[in-house]
């Protein structure tokens, strides 16, 4: 650091003007005191498996987890990925699940938000009501929804065959063509909390006055809705679907706990898919390329992500 | 839309009316499809094996009983054993985490809030980026370190992975919170004499605790649900926490039905009335961090 400041040869001026990274640093050195555990426990945990999984991901590996024996192949387990058909239709289940996931649950826990905007008599109690699956753990989420689920004694197959829908209970997570969609119930029952509590705290930032303004000049319930209230939470919104399809993206434990990714890969996402190839094959390079197919996705997800949540710090520094 | 300026009086009060009802029509659907899962769970926890696999399906239970729970919650017989050994851990590695998480992250936004370092912002957005990646990634790399680091089958490997996980969602609601507090009150306290690291535990923290709550619910409830990682890192029976433990109780085709639903209830429940209690500051601590204009 002594270097930068006893540097006799370095222009004045320049450094006068605009002082050099190291010394900007040097000064502030104590505030990096603050962030420091943060970035040391971060570092640890991100950092190094970032660089383990690109590295493994150019080897065949032996089953295991001795990886010394390990042999550099190249791309070849990137190739075997991309051509594969289960990649495919795992993907396709993956951009279903996220979309049909993400959509709903944000567009449910937004009517929730606006529903319970106005201040009646049990309003709390209802509000919390609809939080509460959000918090339970997503393995008792799991377990419950396999029974409701369940195919002889389960609760919806048989309202189904009392109101003589149908003649026997329905297989819901055990046939190929149902499983997805009511996998997708169980996890935006779990999900549409989150975009309710986000929408909620938005809505208390909309100014009474300007919607009563609007009440003024004719504006309907709707009008009132679509011209003053929709975009004032657009930075809310946007950094709530982000959330949200990062986590939709993410998920692994409804799928895994229900139906295992069956039948027939019917149910499998990425996340279980890699967890599957890692853990119950030990596939281990093969999973890893997949998870760095995984990053890049990831990291144009990330864009967005941060972009959305920079705008709001941009109009946090303007207000 | 434009009919409305011809008769605004009864066509705007017709229409307030028509979304007024759709509002609680949905309302009503929504706490069905909500709550409805939860009943169902709680009534068969407290059915017999029997009753709750008949058919067609006993809407109350004819005979209701609690053995499911006593069973649970039995220190003498070894199921009863299991469980409160499990919930124990549970109880062990989601406070450790949150208490960590807290003081790992009260300086940190600070820092992000207040100072204006060279890195402050790629470091902010580094931190927010790890709630992008899911977990089966971390998941062989953290193994083999957790091996280096003789962490393997020991609660701490879980703690230091659930802390880094509940980081950045802490770290970002943390920020929001200070910066709303003035500068003004540290810089009183800078003039009375208070060092900068004094002004910000005696001024700006106490001022903080709605988002320090809000914290800590957060990373409870994160630690408490965790799977992937406690059924990665723990092997060993005594060792795991209530979600992997539940698994191995209730096998693939278990047929004990009853006893898996007091189970999923018994687990919710800690977290659920954490939440209930803490929530408004919760609510809070979004409207004012996360969701400010």
């Amino acid at each position: 650091m002594t270097i930068v400041t006893g540097h006799p040869g370095a222009p004045g001026k320049i450094r006068a003007a605009r002082p050099g990274i190291l010394r900007q640093m040097w000064m502030s050195r104590a505030d990096y005191l603050y962030v420091l555990p943060a970035i040391v426990v971060m570092l640890i945990v991100i950092a190094y498996p970032i660089y383990y999984t690109i590295d493994l991901s150019f080897f065949k590996t032996p089953p295991g987890l001795q990886l010394r024996d390990k042999i550099f192949i190249g791309i070849d387990n990137y190739t075997a990925i991309l051509t594969s058909e289960v990649f495919w239709r795992v993907t396709l289940n993956t951009v279903i699940w996220t979309l049909a996931s993400t959509v709903i649950a944000f567009v449910l826990g937004y009517g929730a938000a606006l529903a319970l905007h106005r201040d009646f008599i049990g309003r709390g109690v209802l509000r919390a009501i609809l939080i509460i699956p959000w918090v339970i753990s997503a393995v008792a989420a799991s377990y419950i929804w396999k029974w409701i689920y369940h195919s002889d004694f389960g609760i919806i197959g048989a309202v189904l065959v009392q109101l003589g829908i149908v003649d026997r209970p329905p297989n819901f997570i055990d046939s190929v063509s149902t499983v997805l969609p009511s996998l997708i119930v169980v996890n935006i029952w779990r999900e549409f909390p989150f975009a309710m509590i986000m929408l909620m705290a938005g809505l208390q930032t909309v100014p009474e006055q300007l919607l009563r303004a609007a009440k003024v000049d004719g504006a309907s319930a709707w009008q009132r809705f679509w011209h003053v209230t929709f975009p004032y939470l657009s930075g809310v919104s946007t950094v709530t679907i982000l959330l949200l399809a990062v986590a939709n993206f993410n998920s692994f434990i409804i799928p895994w706990i229900m139906t295992g990714g069956g039948p027939s890969n019917a149910s499998h996402i990425w996340i279980t898919h890699i967890y599957e190839l890692a853990f119950g094959r030990q596939r281990w390079g093969v999973a890893a390329a997949y998870s760095v197919l995984l990053f890049v996705i990831l990291m144009t997800l990330g864009y967005f992500y941060v972009r959305a949540l920079s705008g709001n710090e941009k109009k946090e520094g303007t207000s | 839309m434009t009919s409305v300026s011809d008769n605004p009086a009864p066509r705007g009060r017709k229409q307030v009316d028509a979304w007024r009802w759709g509002g609680r029509i949905f309302l009503v659907f929504m706490i069905a499809y909500t709550a409805l899962p939860m009943i169902w769970m709680l009534l068969t926890s407290i059915k017999s094996g029997f009753a709750a696999m008949s058919f067609p399906p006993q809407w109350w239970p004819s005979e209701p009983t609690l053995a499911s729970y006593q069973k649970l919650l039995d220190p003498q017989n070894s199921v009863g054993q299991d469980f409160l050994r499990f919930f124990g851990n549970s109880l062990f590695v989601s406070v450790c985490t949150t208490i960590l998480a807290v003081v790992v992250a009260v300086p940190a936004a600070y820092a992000f809030s207040r100072f204006n370092f060279p890195g402050r912002r790629f470091l902010f957005f580094s931190v927010l980026l790890r709630n992008m990646f899911p977990a089966v990634i971390f998941l062989v790399p953290l193994f083999i370190l957790m091996r280096v680091l003789g962490l393997v089958n020991t609660h701490g490997s879980l703690i230091l992975t659930y802390l880094t996980f509940g980081l950045p969602l802490a770290i970002w609601l943390l920020k929001g919170f200070y910066d709303n507090i003035p500068i003004q009150l540290e810089q009183a306290a800078r003039i009375d004499g208070a060092t900068r690291f004094q002004a910000f535990l005696m001024i700006v923290t106490p001022l903080s605790v709605p988002g320090i709550i809000a914290t800590a619910i957060y990373s409870f409830i994160g630690a408490w649900n965790e799977y992937i990682y406690a059924a990665t890192f723990l092997t060993k029976n005594e060792q795991l926490t209530l979600p992997v433990g539940i698994q191995r109780f209730f096998s693939e085709n278990t047929t004990d039905f009853p006893g898996l639903m007091a189970a999923s209830f018994m687990m919710s429940v800690p977290v659920v009335v954490l939440f209930l209690l803490l929530q408004r500051y919760f609510v809070r601590a979004l409207t004012e961090g996360a969701v400010k204009h």
